[in-house]
């Protein structure tokens, strides 16, 4: 086991020392900026003053570090999350291959199952890093604007009503949020994987996962009734789980049955992946 | 040391074999190469034998463990390198040895030093790759097949693209590496030269099959051909017709004589004197392994 987080070790050592891993971060940066910047201006602060007002009250307690970051990442991340980790996990397999990389790992004692977990898990660690950086340093614009203290406010088009939190609780769920979206992303990264585990150019497999990612959420929105009976078959509505934990009384039944749904699609994602690369002939 | 059966491999159905019961084996300590044209199916073979590429059937033992079947516990024993080396070109060629030993259950410090001085890329390790010449890339490549300590290194087209220097560089390291370490080899090229400077027996393959396999050695001095200069030159028709006499075929040209197997060469010389034939020279011919080469080259595929 010990060996095994060896690898692991050297496997994100490899994936951060690459400057291409930090795009994502460098463009996550850029874009909350660009959104601190228009969500300050004059005009959109007044317009949340009268929501927030007419809504929760106390608009000067409740626009704090928390709910400016807030706001930054769940208009962030939906798009640009997805992407980015599409980028890195379509990468992992494909890229080393087109690379010629990969036949000097296979030349090596090692099983192709143990290789692709350790790929794997590298693609789901560079995502955990990724959303608490965008966490961290959307709540840090939070506190350079606001400062420290005061209330959350919290609403996506996903929620029902608002929720309202103090400074502490607001804090937890914060996190608890950011964190979450590993798990919401799980999707993603299987479907990158398995597809980067093909004969396939890496931005191919990119390119795929962004596109059935976009074509599952436009369908799920599609408001007729003949897709009603089809809900089940959309991964997307159940990528929002990570937004369940924003409620006042966070539903964790359906937070539970939509993390068991994500971690199975994900974990389908590396089985086919892993069967596909297991019956591969890897040759130059 | 490694012992292949029966490998059969196609790829596609409508393509042809791309090896077709291909057996061979090397003994421990020995440089054996597999020689061929491009796409005769050596890095198929190689490919085999490292579990990267799954035949279609036949098997490959390393030591006492198949390579079908316990992968692992085979290539435990092997180092590899092959065309064109691609390495981490972010990272240092210390951290690329790192990342890449690790797969092997890791090596210690003192070890990686030495086979990093050994290699000779000492002052050098520290870089990014990005950085090294093509010799340096080999010679990292060298390095992290050694790294842990194999029994068997196998070579694809390990001097492919280096420099003359190179190339002798790499085969006096080959031969170090066999009597430091006493490491069996296995390499695959179509260079004949480097073929037959550095291996002790080779298999020649052929659109998928082995059309020989023996020493190269005992190749060179297997010749039976003779060159003969007379003074003067019209003496030749002379020889021709002792030559005859002595059952000696011609070797394709005037000045060639093929001798049977069983007659000396001293004889045919005594008869020539005793004939009355000026020789000037008589020369025995080495046949190369290109002759051999060539000649299989243009026979039909047979079955070892």
């Amino acid at each position: 086991m010990m060996l095994f987080f060896k690898q692991l070790g050297w496997e994100l050592f490899r994936m951060f020392a690459r400057k291409r891993t930090y795009i994502g971060f460098g463009v996550f940066l850029a874009v909350e900026l660009l959104i601190y910047v228009l969500l300050t201006l004059d005009r959109s602060e007044r317009g949340m003053e009268k929501w927030i007002e007419r809504v929760a009250g106390g608009f000067e307690h409740y626009f704090s570090a928390l709910t400016l970051g807030f706001l930054i990442v769940s208009f962030t991340m939906l798009i640009l999350g997805a992407v980015f980790v599409a980028l890195v996990t379509g990468d992992i397999v494909a890229k080393e291959t087109e690379d010629g990389n990969l036949r000097l790992l296979l030349a090596r004692p090692v099983s192709r199952f143990r290789l692709l977990a350790i790929k794997f898990l590298a693609c789901q660690i560079y995502a955990l890093g990724l959303f608490w950086f965008v966490g961290l340093t959307a709540f840090g614009v939070g506190l350079l604007e606001r400062g420290w203290g005061g209330g959350m406010f919290v609403w996506t088009p996903e929620m029902p009503r608002i929720s309202i939190f103090e400074w502490n609780e607001g804090l937890a769920r914060y996190f608890l949020a950011i964190t979450a979206f590993v798990i919401a992303y799980l999707p993603i990264t299987g479907i990158a994987f398995a597809l980067s585990c093909l004969k396939i150019k890496p931005a191919a497999a990119t390119i795929v996962t962004i596109a059935y990612i976009l074509a599952d959420w436009i369908l799920s929105k599609i408001p007729l009734p003949i897709f009603e009976d089809y809900q089940h078959w959309f991964i997307t509505p159940k990528m929002q789980s990570w937004a369940l934990l924003m409620y006042q009384d966070i539903p964790w039944p359906r937070v539970l049955e939509s993390w068991a749904w994500l971690i199975g699609f994900g974990a389908t994602g590396f089985v086919i992946g892993w069967v596909i690369f297991e019956r591969r002939d890897v040759k130059s | 040391m490694i012992t292949v059966t029966g490998l059969k491999k196609r790829f596609d159905r409508n393509a042809p074999a791309a090896l077709d019961d291909v057996s061979f084996s090397v003994k421990e300590g020995e440089i054996y190469g597999l020689l061929g044209h491009n796409g005769a199916g050596k890095s198929t073979a190689l490919g085999i034998l490292l579990g990267m590429v799954y035949p279609d059937s036949g098997e490959v033992m390393i030591g006492d463990k198949s390579v079908q079947r316990e992968r692992e516990a085979a290539l435990r024993q092997v180092g590899a390198i092959f065309e064109a080396p691609s390495f981490y070109e972010y990272l240092s060629g210390w951290q690329n040895l790192k990342v890449l030993t690790s797969f092997s259950g890791g090596v210690d410090h003192e070890t990686m030093m030495e086979t990093v001085e050994w290699v000779g890329l000492g002052k050098r390790i520290k870089h990014r790759v990005g950085t090294y010449s093509h010799g340096m890339r080999q010679r990292l490549a060298l390095a992290q097949a050694l790294l842990p300590r194999p029994k068997v290194l196998i070579l694809d087209e390990p001097t492919d693209g280096l420099d003359p220097e190179g190339i002798v560089e790499f085969r006096e390291s080959l031969f170090e590496l066999r009597k430091d370490f006493g490491l069996t080899v296995l390499l695959s090229s179509h260079l004949l030269g480097e073929v037959e400077q550095v291996c002790d027996r080779v298999a020649i393959i052929k659109g998928g099959r082995k059309v020989y396999e023996g020493g190269t050695r005992g190749l060179v001095s297997e010749g039976q051909l003779y060159r003969l200069e007379t003074h003067p030159p019209e003496d030749l028709v002379k020889a021709r017709e002792i030559a005859s006499t002595l059952s000696i075929t011609s070797g394709g040209e005037d000045d060639l004589f093929s001798l049977p197997g069983d007659l000396d060469s001293s004889d045919f010389l005594g008869a020539l004197v005793s004939g009355g034939v000026r020789v000037r020279q008589f020369v025995r011919m080495e046949s190369t392994l290109e002759d051999l080469y060539l000649s299989v080259s243009h026979q039909p595929a047979s079955q070892d």
